[in-house]
């Protein structure tokens, strides 16, 4: 069993549900060390993404992902537009021509978007950013994986080690983004970037979870 | 002519630079902007820069100025949906965004070339790019 | 050749937008390096963010100075614009 197109454009459309139901908790993060406009960025970009994906027809994974994160280089309006757009299109390039994802794409998803972000935002980990969520995501993920655990505890594990790097994000001062002009003041704040990005993989792996079960 | 885009997260910001600069000299300077989302909130919109680049766009250059460190995303993000051969003549410089534009337009209507306004406004980089 | 001269502005509101547009295009036609001083401060006569920094008004003295082979028709022209300079340009 894997996903299918389908269920990953369903996927797409409960993230942007999850990111509408913790809009004001995203911007109340984001008040403390930014503008204050994470959360109402994000849910007008994943908004438009929802208008984009109920007009395609497309089953090429590639093109949904493109598609998603072009719609929100083009309507979230704050850094985490083209940083999570470059995330979905590369994620999108890597998935070009797929109709289905496995594990291993899972994997190869989450390299590229790392590396988009990187590349996007000139950040590392321990900038106080996504990435100190999406990194351990990934790492906790393929060392379940070799561990021979099952995709759900996999998936399980690297959820709660994005949710360990948000919490990792509070002890640490931000090095990238509107929240670095307040140096030291930083610390103690967990980051909303690397909020949101749990958010997002909960809400993957809730999603296939109870649609099904990707091959190894 | 070299032509000077403008990106802000605020449209005002970007209109009022262009208004500032263009009070600078009688000669008229292709100058773009780019500023705020396409409803009207503070932020910053790949599209709308792309598009700004292509209505003021010639082979004699383009210099892109721009306000806080997501307005760069978003250039850069635009620069690379370019066609390649536009891409070579469009650069991004790191110049105090107002200050920046008035040189740019003041020197464009000293008809400097292209490469020379870059070392110009790259002089007054005062390290804002991240 | 070092050439230098000293000049009243004429127009109200000094070496502001245009008119110090118009000055630093004037001295970019010269090879000569050129500053231009307003009490203390002392800037590059070419540049346009240095002349706005400035902050010369009307009915300052300012003192140009140029160092060049062209350097004395170029404290000519500037000396000459700054004298006659109107509002409106």
């Amino acid at each position: 069993m894997s996903l299918n197109s389908s269920q990953v454009k369903k996927v797409m459309l409960e993230i942007g549900e999850t990111v509408e139901k913790n809009k004001e908790f995203l911007t109340e993060l984001d008040l403390a060390i930014g503008d204050a406009d994470h959360g109402i960025n994000l849910t007008k970009g994943f908004r438009a993404v929802a208008t984009k994906l109920s007009a395609t027809e497309t089953d090429d994974i590639g093109e949904i992902f493109t598609l998603v994160g072009m719609t929100l280089v083009g309507n979230v309006g704050g850094a985490s537009g083209p940083l999570y757009g470059t995330a979905f299109m590369r994620a999108g390039s890597y998935a070009a021509g797929k109709t289905s994802l496995i594990a291993d794409d899972f994997v190869g998803i989450l390299e590229a978007a790392i590396g988009g972000i990187k590349m996007r935002g000139k950040a590392e980990a321990g900038d106080k950013t996504m990435l100190d969520a999406l990194i351990p995501a990934l790492n906790a993920f393929q060392e379940a994986l070799k561990q021979g655990i099952t995709v759900h505890g996999a998936l399980t594990k690297a959820v709660e080690a994005a949710l360990a790097g948000v919490n990792y994000t509070k002890e640490i001062q931000a090095r990238k983004g509107r929240a670095s002009y307040l140096g030291a003041r930083s610390i103690g704040h967990q980051d909303p970037g690397a909020t949101s990005t749990y958010l997002m993989l909960r809400t993957i792996s809730k999603a296939v979870q109870t649609q099904g079960q990707p091959e190894k | 002519m070299v032509g000077v885009v403008i990106v802000s997260h605020s449209l005002k910001i970007a209109e009022g630079a262009k208004e500032l600069a263009s009070q600078m000299t009688p000669d008229r300077i292709p100058l773009a902007v780019a500023g705020g989302t396409k409803d009207g909130r503070l932020g910053t919109d790949a599209e709308q820069v792309r598009s700004a680049i292509e209505s003021v766009y010639s082979d004699d250059g383009i210099v892109i100025l721009y306000d806080l460190g997501s307005a760069l995303m978003s250039t850069e993000l635009a620069i690379e949906e370019l066609p390649a051969i536009q891409q070579a003549r469009v650069a991004v410089v790191h110049a105090p965004l107002v200050e920046g534009v008035v040189t740019a337009v003041v020197e464009i209507s000293l008809n400097k070339n292209w490469e020379s306004i870059i070392v110009t406004l790259q002089e007054m980089d005062f390290g804002k790019a991240p | 050749m070092s050439v230098k001269a000293e000049v009243v502005i004429k127009n109200h509101s000094g070496l502001h937008a245009r008119p110090a547009a118009l000055f630093i295009q004037t001295a970019n036609k010269f090879k000569a390096d050129i500053v231009v001083s307003s009490g203390v401060k002392q800037v590059n006569a070419k540049s346009i963010i240095s002349v706005l920094s400035l902050g010369a008004r009307g009915g300052t003295q300012v003192t140009i100075e140029a160092e060049g082979p062209d350097a004395e028709q170029a404290v000519k022209d500037l000396v000459f614009l700054l004298a006659t300079i109107d509002e409106g340009e």
